[in-house]
Order: C-alpha cells, then structure tokens, then sequence
C-alpha cells in the first residue's frame, strides 16, 4: 500500500484568486503570440514529391494515357484496390485499358503500383483528400484519375531520381 | 526399355522416344521451344541443350535433346555449368531479336521465353545492333494474328500443319535473318484447327483474334471440363477471369481423347456460356433468373416452390407425360431424369439434332450430342427435333429438361405447339412458347459438375468453373425434387 502524501497549499493558493489570474494571464499572453494549429480546410497541407497521395493516370503530350493494361499494378496491388480490362486499340501501343478502376476506399497509398508500372503511366499524385456520399463515388474511373503530366511533374522526376540511385553505372 | 543415368541417376528410358522425353518423364526441366510432344522435333531453337557422354568416363559433348535418341548406358547431365553457359547463349541469340513488349504481350505470364529468360537468362543483352522492324499484325485469317517481330522461328506452327492436320499451310519464308513465318502465298488460314496454333506458340507470336486482349492470364481461374460441341468430348480448361467470366477454352493433354488439340469450333463456343441475364423482374431476354410460371400476361416469374407444386399437379392431373432431355444432360441429369420417367410411367428420350456437317478426320465427330453414348446406354431413346415435336403436339403433357433443349427442338417449332399442351421445361433460357407453363432455369456445363460419355466411351468430367446465377440450383435437384413432389401429390385424372 503506498500512502500519498498530500502537498500542503500556501496561503496564497488557499486565497484562490491569485492562482486564477496566473492562469488567465497565460491565456491572455497567448492570445497575441503567433498560431501554431493550421486552418485545415482553407489552409491546405503542404505536400512534397515525397508525399504519397492518392494514384493517378498522367497523361502524356499527346493526350493519351500511357497505360498499356498490362496489369502489373493490378497484381501488384495489396489492397486489391485496382481493376484493369483491356482491349486493342489501333494505336501503336496495341493495347490500352477500356476499364481501369482504383477504388479509393480500399486504396492504402502504399505506392506499389507507381513501383510495378513498366511504362510510366501511374504515378502517386499529392492529393491526399477523400469525401464522397456514395461509395460508388469513390471507385475512380479512368476519367477521375487522368492528370495531366505538369501535375505530377515533381513526382516523376522524383521517382527518376530515386530509381537512377539504384542503376549500375557503366 | 533401355538404362541411362541422368543427372547421376539410373533410370529407364524408350528408345523409340528422344532424349528430351525421357529427362521430363524423369521429372528433370530441359527447356524446350521448338520440340513439342505432338509434333516431330527439329532441333531449331538448340535451347533443349544438355550434356551427354556415350558411357561413364567418355569424353562428353553438349547436343540438342530433343533430336538425340536415346542409348544403351549413356550418361546426360542437365545441370552442368557447360551445359547451362550453352542454353543461356543460346537465349541470347534467340532474344536478341525479340522485342520487350511483355506487358502488351497476351503470352505473358505463360510464355516459355519468359520463364527460361528467368531462370537461365543473363538479364542483359550484349548485342549493340537495333532488333528487327517487321510487321506487328499481320492478321493470318480469322483466327490468327501474327506479331513478326516475336516469332523466334521454332516452326512448330508450320509442323502442325504438315504432322497434325496434314495440309501445309505455313512456311518460313526468307533466309537469315529476314526469316518469317509466313502462309503460302499470303492466303488467309483456313480450317478448324486453326485455334491450336496460340497454344503451341512458345512465345507471343500468333495469338488467338477472340482471346486478344481480353485477360491477362494469371488472372484466369483454370477448371478441368470437357468440350460439349461434339460427341468427341475433348478435355478442356475452362478459363474464367476472376473466376466469373468465361474467357476462353484450351484443351488440355488426354493421350486417349484428343492428344493436345481441339478444334475451333468447341474452342470459341464461347457464346453459349456467356449469355447475360434477362433483365431484373423479366422471364425473357437473357438467361432466366428463376422459376416462371404462365401468368396473365404470359411467363411470369413465380416462386421456386409454388412453380414446383404447379408443374407436379399438372403431371398429376395429365397423365401419360412426355420426357425429353437434352443432348447436353450429364450422367447424373440423365440418372434423375430416368427416375421421373419412371414416375411419370414415360419412355426416357432425349433431342438428337442432325449431325452439323463438321466432321472431319482429326477430332470433330460432327454429332453434336456431347453425351449420346451415356444417355444411350442409360436407356434413352434418340429422337429427332422433328419427331420429337410431333410427340409433343399429341402428348398431353411434356417434362423438357436439360440445357439448351428447347433450343435444339427449336424455338419455331415449340411455339407452334398446341396450348391445351402441359408443358414443363428446365433450360437456360426460354422463348415465347405459349404452350409453356412452367420453366425452371439451370446451370450451363461449366458451371456444374457432372460427367459425360463420349463416342468411344471415355468418360469426360465437367466441373464448375463459374458459379451458376444466384438461386440457379443443379437440374438434377431440380428433377428429383419434381419426382417426390410428384410421388406425394394424389393422382388425379
């Protein structure tokens, strides 16, 4: 059994107000110092090309995406957030997507797909918020995930750089 | 039989059989891309490379496996440095042309080319020459499409045609390195055999125009089933993507049945096992979504029990009911179906449609009853669509049963058939038949287990491999719930 033993209280503390306005002149002081908390919704996060947000399709130059549906990032998925349905096209590519979903619910922003994808087509974007009524909503489409490249320009170069570190030098 | 030591093992071996044979009874991978069991081995590609000594002690040599015999106390090591350094130039060569298109390539995932690079390839080519430019589809009649530049020149698609079907249709054309495969004189491929050439293909080259694109192969579920266009019944993997959707049917090795082939027609009956479902609330436009029982305003969909009590008090009240099943009507359907009849006091029949004219010397048998030889020794007679509607005008009351049966009676001729008929079907889907009063909706042939006979007797096994639609339950429940409906309603007349 462990006795606690009580501290006695001054005088001043027994009179009660003094406490009360050390207290409040805290309060008061902090009222003109600068805000550390951030306005989230107007005042957004700030990103980097680190930052993993939610996947999206760039779109290249002459506005096609790269993506060849050749479901390397389906597999590679572990959420098995995405689902691809090719088809032939009669550009030089042969083969593009006619279905390519991200459901956003189930998507952990682990980066795998940016990582399997052979053609550069899916890279991790800085967007990061996710709101909707339905769940179906939230099952992007080719249409919601398309970006154009200068989007994600910061990402690509990033994601060049950390692969070169890893190439052999000859 | 003849004794050789692979790998350091004593085992035995046909003589009559090349080398490459024996190391994979043996359980021992020798790569291979231009051997193929069926055909006769050329020794093209040179990747079926292995080291063999003429006896213990001999000075050994590296030679291709696949056109060495075999021989009396020969020794074959597989794993050798000096043959894995030969098999992996070898891959160099035969990469060194071969474009990097994996992730467009429908091959991926099955494609010997990508696995041997895996495990014997060096990761890297040395060449510093660009790769060959040719033509990426070159379309090879209605089947095949031809990608050049993936072709590594094994020939077997040639060999098929001169070993297989016996009427030469590819060659190489070209020398050196303008080598193509090519048909003679551009003509379009012709046959129903075609289909087997996207099998054989050890790489991407020819792929199948249907299959194109349609799935990447390691999202495909493979079920063990059976061919239900002809009575030859080959053995088949039914391929489904995500395990839903029927995408294509290969056929698969069965020494008695069909070897490794299987004809066009069987391979794209792809129509009959993808049929949608009839819009929500509706008995007609697609497959049913449940019992339908003859309403008002025509079929209606009804409740599984009530339409079960209406067709027994029908087949009660109308004596001297028909039973006709159909062609496609497994063993156990064919089992279930005999005890009706045998309630019903009815003699057992199933549709015999005319046979389609497919026949041909290879595979196809031209009769498209996949189990006539079963239903047959079950005790069921054959009846022609015409004289099995000429039955039905006089019967009272009918028990259709079976997938597509009334499709092979014919939907015309069905609903000329008088109303004052009972008329109780089981089938995929229905038409418009006014003599229809109840019909029950059952699972296709891939989406149920069951077996069937085929012409020489083989027993040839269905298993599922899609799920039926939601409340779809197996047709032979279905008959026998019928049966002891049926023994339990009182007989009226």
């Amino acid at each position: 059994m462990v006795v606690v033993q009580r501290k006695e209280l001054t005088l001043a503390e027994r009179l009660y107000l003094p406490e009360v306005l050390r207290g409040l002149s805290l309060t008061f002081r902090k009222f003109f110092e600068k805000p550390i908390t951030r306005q989230y919704p107007e005042q957004p996060l700030p990103t980097d090309e680190v930052t993993r947000g939610q996947p999206r399709l760039v779109v290249k130059d002459d506005g096609n995406i790269a993506c060849v549906s050749c479901g390397m990032c389906e597999i590679a998925c572990p959420a098995y957030a995405i689902t691809i349905d090719g088809g032939e096209t009669d550009r030089m590519i042969e083969r593009e997507p006619k279905k390519f979903e991200i459901d956003m619910l189930r998507c952990i922003l682990c980066g795998f797909c940016e990582e399997a994808c052979p053609k550069d087509a899916i890279f991790m974007s800085n967007e990061l918020e996710l709101a909707d009524y339905t769940r179906a909503g939230l099952v992007y489409d080719i249409e919601k995930l398309k970006r154009p490249k200068s989007a994600l320009q910061k990402r690509i170069d990033y994601v060049y750089r950390l692969n070169n570190r890893w190439r052999s030098k000859q | 039989m003849t004794k050789i030591q692979i790998n350091g093992r004593e085992v035995e071996a046909d003589p009559k059989q090349p080398l490459i044979r024996a190391c994979h009874d043996q359980g021992v991978d020798v790569p291979m891309y231009c051997y193929h069991p069926g055909l006769a081995p050329v020794g093209s590609c040179r990747i079926c490379q292995v080291e063999v000594a003429a006896a213990p002690g001999q000075p050994s040599r590296v030679v291709a496996a696949c056109r060495t015999p075999v021989s009396e106390g020969m020794v074959v090591s597989t794993d050798t440095p000096k043959a894995h350094d030969t098999r992996r130039e070898c891959l160099e060569f035969l990469l060194k042309n071969h474009p990097l298109d994996c992730p467009i390539c429908d091959k991926a995932g099955e494609c010997d080319l990508q696995d041997y690079s895996f495990n014997e390839g060096q990761g890297k080519g040395r060449s510093s020459e660009p790769r060959r430019k040719l033509e990426k589809r070159k379309s090879l009649g209605d089947v095949i499409v031809l990608d050049e530049e993936r072709c590594i020149l094994c020939s077997r698609c040639v060999r098929f045609f001169t070993d297989v079907t016996k009427k030469a249709q590819l060659t190489v054309e070209g020398l050196g390195s303008r080598s193509v495969i090519n048909t003679y004189m551009d003509k379009p491929l012709e046959g129903n055999y075609q289909g087997n050439l996207a099998d054989i293909c050890p790489v991407g080259a020819l792929t199948s125009k249907k299959f194109r694109f349609q799935a990447r192969v390691w999202n495909l579920s493979k079920t063990l089933s059976t061919c239900g266009e002809c009575s030859r019944g080959c053995s088949i993997s039914v391929e489904a993507l995500r395990a839903k959707e029927v995408k294509r049917l290969r056929p698969r090795y069965n020494a008695a049945v069909n070897q490794w082939w299987m004809c066009d027609t069987g391979r794209h009956a792809l129509a009959p096992l993808t049929r949608p479902l009839a819009p929500e609330g509706a008995v007609l436009g697609g497959r049913l979504r449940g019992a339908a029982v003859r309403g008002y305003n025509g079929l209606e969909l009804a409740d599984d029990v009530a339409a079960l009590d209406l067709a027994a008090d029908m087949l009660a009240a109308h004596p001297g009911a028909a039973v006709i099943v159909s062609p496609f009507a497994t063993q156990e359907e064919a089992k279930a179906a005999l005890a009706l009849a045998q309630a019903l006091k009815a003699t057992p029949q199933f549709v015999s449609p005319a046979p389609n004219g497919l026949k041909d010397d290879l595979l196809h048998t031209g009769d498209p009853c996949p189990n006539r030889r079963g239903l047959v020794e079950q005790g069921f007679t054959a009846l022609e669509p015409a004289a099995a509607l000429a039955a039905l005008a006089a019967a009272p009351a009918a028990v259709l049963a079976g997938e597509r049966v009334l499709e092979f009676l014919g939907h015309e001729g069905l609903a000329k058939l008088p109303t004052k008929l009972r008329l109780v079907a089981f089938d995929v889907e229905t038409s418009d038949i006014p003599a229809l009063d109840v019909v029950f909706p059952v699972p296709t042939h891939v989406e149920k287990s069951g077996h069937w006979v085929n012409v020489d007797g083989h027993v040839g096994v269905l298993n599922v491999a899609v799920p039926p639609p939601s409340g779809v339950r197996r047709l032979d429940a279905q008959l026998a719930a019928l049966a002891a409906k049926l023994a339990a309603t009182p007989a009226r007349s």
